[in-house]
């Protein structure tokens, strides 16, 4: 069955009807499509005090964004010092950027205990990648990004001295399996 | 080559453009004072941008192409708001006489005019701290060269995925010797306007995004001129829709 396309501008129902979700927005009394694409409603959840639904529009390929506070992100490191480590921000959720993003993980906002004692050496190295939740849209140059929660932190790493591609060993420690030689980061907790 | 002496044995000269005014209300082109002319619209031809578009206006061709969300440079600062910004340049082979590779002053106009009227369309709010870029290629600039740029914009951002609150559909009409005004001027008629108008019009709310009034205007000939245009804006709009929805479908097979 062929979905309608609707346009952008395209009214998709009253504003009091529904709550505008990603790809639309309320105008005035109506809630409008922003975005080419198809209509889909979401109802609310039980619990949520708005029962009315959510509207979205859903665009076909891929939806090129910008990191938004509360994204879960993956980025490159590309340099470190005591304060912070400076990260280039590759994805977006399940979608490559077309462009780099620049982004900071201060040495506050590594880990979500003992803040004042993190050193960002032993928790980042240059090369990395990293899974961070975009935290503010930071300043001018950068977006602050932070790994404050278990699932978050260095996905993949590769040893110093061999090259080779290091395998979670703690949630603070990588192990070469070559060598066996150990390397401190700050490891995501991936669910498996 | 010219034979010394003698009469240079061929020169390639420009004719001389019709007389254009409109007589008896028919125009050079057979049209009537209110018909715009055949129009073509498409998405999707520049692989390697976000969204572009073609579109013609008669014989006037033109191609937008829109590349982003980027992000901005710091020395822009941080925003809040997305920045849009539009570069409109007409292709050396254009226009009757060979023109300029660099932009001009007058692509440089016609880029702030096509960059006011789209920006009002766009939901900058969804890409702070980045930036989108539409560049638009006049191909050949037979008369509404920058309705037809906005138009072309304005679809490329839709083939694009940037947010916007709606399509922006742009009309220009032309005052001839004699008073006619007539819409979507063709280059002939351009060239000998007394007066031109442009409006461009976000259409779903009726709310105009862009207004441009060249020559002596009355306040009633504005208004007759501004619900002229808002016609053939409307018209152009369900033919944007149109194509936005046969692009989608094509794309879901």
């Amino acid at each position: 069955m062929a979905v309608p396309v609707v346009c952008p501008g395209d009214i998709l129902c009253a504003a009091s009807e529904a709550i505008a979700g990603s790809g639309a927005h309320v105008e005035g009394e109506a809630i409008r499509a922003s975005l080419v694409g198809s209509v889909r409603r979401v109802p609310a959840d039980a619990a949520a005090p708005d029962q009315r639904p959510t509207i979205e529009v859903i665009r076909r390929g891929l939806q090129q964004g910008t990191p938004k506070p509360g994204d879960i992100i993956t980025a490159k490191v590309v340099r470190i010092n005591p304060r912070l480590a400076a990260v280039d921000v590759l994805c977006v959720g399940d979608i490559p950027l077309d462009t780099t993003f620049t982004g900071t993980i201060r040495r506050q906002d590594v880990r979500a205990t003992e803040v004042d004692s993190v050193a960002i050496a032993d928790s980042f190295r240059p090369g990395d990648l990293v899974r961070a939740e975009v935290l503010s849209l930071g300043d001018s140059r950068s977006y602050f990004l932070g790994t404050a929660r278990n699932e978050l932190g260095v996905v993949y790493a590769r040893h110093s001295t061999s090259g080779q591609a290091m395998v979670a060993h703690s949630w603070q420690e990588m192990r070469c399996p070559e060598t066996q030689a150990v390397e401190k980061r700050k490891v995501a907790k991936i669910a498996s | 080559m010219a034979a010394p002496g003698g009469e240079p044995a061929s020169i390639l000269v420009l004719q001389p453009l019709p007389e254009s005014a409109p007589v008896g209300g028919q125009r050079v082109d057979g049209r009537s004072l209110e018909n715009a002319r055949d129009i073509l619209l498409r998405t999707g031809l520049v692989s390697q941008a976000a969204g572009s578009s073609y579109v013609e206006f008669g014989d006037t061709k033109v191609m937008a192409a829109v590349y982003g969300p980027r992000p901005t440079d710091r020395r822009e600062g941080f925003s809040q708001r997305g920045f849009l910004t539009v570069d409109v340049k007409l292709a050396s082979f254009a226009t009757r006489e060979r023109g300029r590779v660099q932009q001009g002053p007058a692509e440089r106009e016609m880029s702030e005019a096509v960059g006011t009227a789209l920006r009002a369309a766009v939901l900058r709010e969804h890409f702070p701290k980045a930036a989108v870029d539409v560049w638009v290629t006049v191909l050949e600039a037979d008369g509404s060269e920058a309705a037809a740029a906005t138009t072309a914009g304005a679809l490329a951002l839709a083939d694009a995925g940037v947010p916007m609150r709606d399509l922006v559909a742009a009309c220009s009409l032309a005052r001839m010797e004699g008073g006619a005004v007539v819409v979507d001027p063709c280059g002939a008629e351009q060239a000998q306007q007394t007066a031109s108008a442009m409006l461009a019009v976000m259409p779903s709310a009726d709310l105009v995004t862009g207004a441009e009034l060249q020559g002596q205007w009355t306040s009633q000939e504005a208004r007759e001129a501004v619900v002229l245009a808002l016609g053939g804006c409307r018209e152009l709009a369900e033919a944007m829709q149109e194509t936005l929805q046969e692009a989608a479908a094509e794309a879901a097979q």
